[in-house]
């Protein structure tokens, strides 16, 4: 029986995504096709919550899925996280080139913290080493540098509940990233956060970021946060949800908020954005 | 804070003291020792008890540990199964389905009934002591984690599952440290349960122990030594239920304390 599967979903329609090589190295994520309907239980009504969705993300990109509220998104990244089914098409996750194993490894970073609070920050960090089987003696040091790297240092034997939200979310940064991802999904991750601190911790990532560099999918219903971010963006509509526009972003790092460019940007992908989402685009 | 605890232990000491002023001067009162003895010849033969071998050739600290050792064994038994039931069935629905049916049957059967029947099953034994407590105490226990394991948070059991935690690693990290609230209301409530589950056994059934030397006065009619070990009784389960079981909740929760501190 598996025991975690009961709580996450209880439609049984088909297999978990298949994890093997995708057909190009370079790709680390390629979704085809993807459909996933939701039936309400009792009723014949189907509910579409991914409509024939396809992406693509290259190995060491940070790609956005930007959409409204309820558009789909974190289900499309709890599909490719393996913690959600789907009816069909197909989801193919890569490590990077050179990793010794076809079995990517996978971080997640949700919208709120997820940490277990009857755990230290270095316990909830070693949970994921351990799920993941990295070897116990590199546990302390992993730990050590991940907690240096998101500005923690020290705070291995604090609890969770002794920390301000934006430094739990950093553990969970920290927890994702120290079990030294191919891939790292994020999920809203700052969305929790008042303004300032958020705006600090995207700095932040991107320090991180440009030392880790893992391949990123990130969510967001932000669009100057996504084009701060992001080396491309995909956007997302409801009714039926479905990603309308990819736009590459290609403007040069680091990158400051301020960027008259990135301002720029942003406002046509806004106009368009709600052109789309009002009918009228 | 401190000044506080003090009180409140201050409080609980006076409340004994006033409680023996009260039985010495009944006691006084009744001018009888074969209908209430008085609580220093309690004390005389409580004292008299551990020194002497009784009238089984043994002293209290042999009939003390074996209700003890038959405490803890029935106890572990009843938690660690009714645990194990109660998790299982707040993650598969079948099992909930089945089990939901038969435990409020088994809740219902009174207490004593169970405890004739399972000596009527096994015996004057060690089973039937066993077995007892068992039935009635595991079906409970189970109850109480089953509730538990639906309030879990299934968000916490999502990210374990995003990291690829293994189920051992789910039951220790996860689901466990969660249901420590209900494992420990339920280990208050199965732990008295079994003690008078086995004070009863051994009253009527069972060789030896806390119960039996209460049964065995009892058909002397000695009131003195009646008492005497109810009163060793009663001491015994206090100690255990405040000073170990209160340490270890305590313990257990010590992450909590990290907010207001």
């Amino acid at each position: 029986m598996a025991l975690g599967a009961r709580s996450i979903d209880r439609t049984h329609l088909r297999p978990q995504p298949t994890v093997r090589p995708g057909p190009t190295l370079s790709t680390a994520i390629a979704v085809h096709n993807l459909t996933k309907t939701f039936s309400k239980p009792g009723t014949e009504t189907q509910f579409v919550v991914l409509d024939d969705i396809s992406l693509s993300v290259e190995e060491g990109k940070f790609v956005t899925i930007v959409g409204p509220s309820g558009c789909g998104k974190s289900t499309l990244l709890n599909i490719i996280a393996g913690i959600e089914r789907y009816d069909t098409g197909s989801v193919q996750l890569s490590p990077r080139r050179g990793s010794p194993t076809h079995q990517p490894r996978v971080g997640y970073v949700f919208q709120s913290p997820r940490l277990l609070n009857w755990l230290t920050t270095a316990g909830n960090i070693e949970f994921a080493l351990e799920a993941q089987n990295v070897p116990g003696q590199q546990w302390k040091e992993r730990v050590t540098r991940q907690l240096e790297m998101v500005g923690l240092g020290g705070q291995e034997r604090n609890y969770p509940l002794r920390l301000s939200g934006g430094m739990q979310q950093r553990v969970a940064i920290a927890r994702a990233l120290a079990i030294e991802p191919d891939i790292l999904l994020m999920d809203e991750p700052f969305s929790h956060l008042d303004a300032i601190t958020a705006r600090k911790m995207r700095f932040d990532l991107m320090e991180i970021l440009a030392k880790a560099r893992p391949t990123i999918l990130f969510v967001t219903h932000d669009l100057a946060e996504a084009v701060f971010l992001s080396d491309r963006i995909y956007m997302m509509k409801t009714n039926p949800a479905r990603i309308f526009k990819e736009v590459a972003i290609d403007l040069p790092r680091p990158r400051k908020p301020e960027d008259p460019a990135l301002l720029d940007l942003e406002k046509n992908l806004v106009q368009e954005f709600f052109g789309v989402l009002e009918g009228t685009g | 804070m401190m000044t506080g605890s003090i009180r409140a232990a201050g409080l609980r000491a006076g409340s004994v003291v006033v409680l023996l002023l009260l039985w010495w001067i009944a006691a006084k009162l009744v001018h009888d020792p074969e209908v209430l003895p008085d609580p220093a010849a309690i004390a005389v033969t409580i004292a008299g008890n551990f020194q002497s071998p009784g009238p089984t050739g043994h002293s209290a600290i042999f009939h003390i540990s074996l209700t003890l050792g038959r405490i803890f064994a029935a106890f572990a038994a009843s938690m660690l199964l009714g645990i194990a039931i109660g998790l299982v069935m707040g993650r598969s629905r079948l099992v909930e389905r089945a089990l939901l049916a038969v435990i409020p049957l088994m809740l219902t059967i009174p207490t004593i009934l169970m405890v004739f029947l399972a000596v009527m099953w096994f015996g004057f034994s060690e089973a039937g002591g066993l077995v007892a407590v068992m039935a009635v105490v595991t079906p409970y226990v189970a109850v109480n984690i089953f509730e538990g394991a639906k309030a879990m948070d299934g968000s916490l059991i999502e990210m374990g599952v995003a990291f690829k935690a293994q189920n051992w690693l789910l039951i220790r990290k996860v689901y466990l440290p969660q249901l420590m609230p209900y494992i420990f209301s339920a280990f208050r409530y199965a732990f008295g349960m079994t003690w008078k589950i086995v004070a009863l056994a051994e009253t009527f059934g069972l060789k030896f122990g806390i119960g039996y030397m209460f049964f065995f006065w009892f058909e002397q009619f000695n009131m003195v030594q009646v008492m005497a070990w109810i009163v060793m009784f009663v001491v015994l389960m206090l100690v255990l239920e405040h000073g170990l079981f209160a340490r270890l909740e305590s313990r257990a929760f010590a992450w909590r304390g990290a907010i207001a501190h």
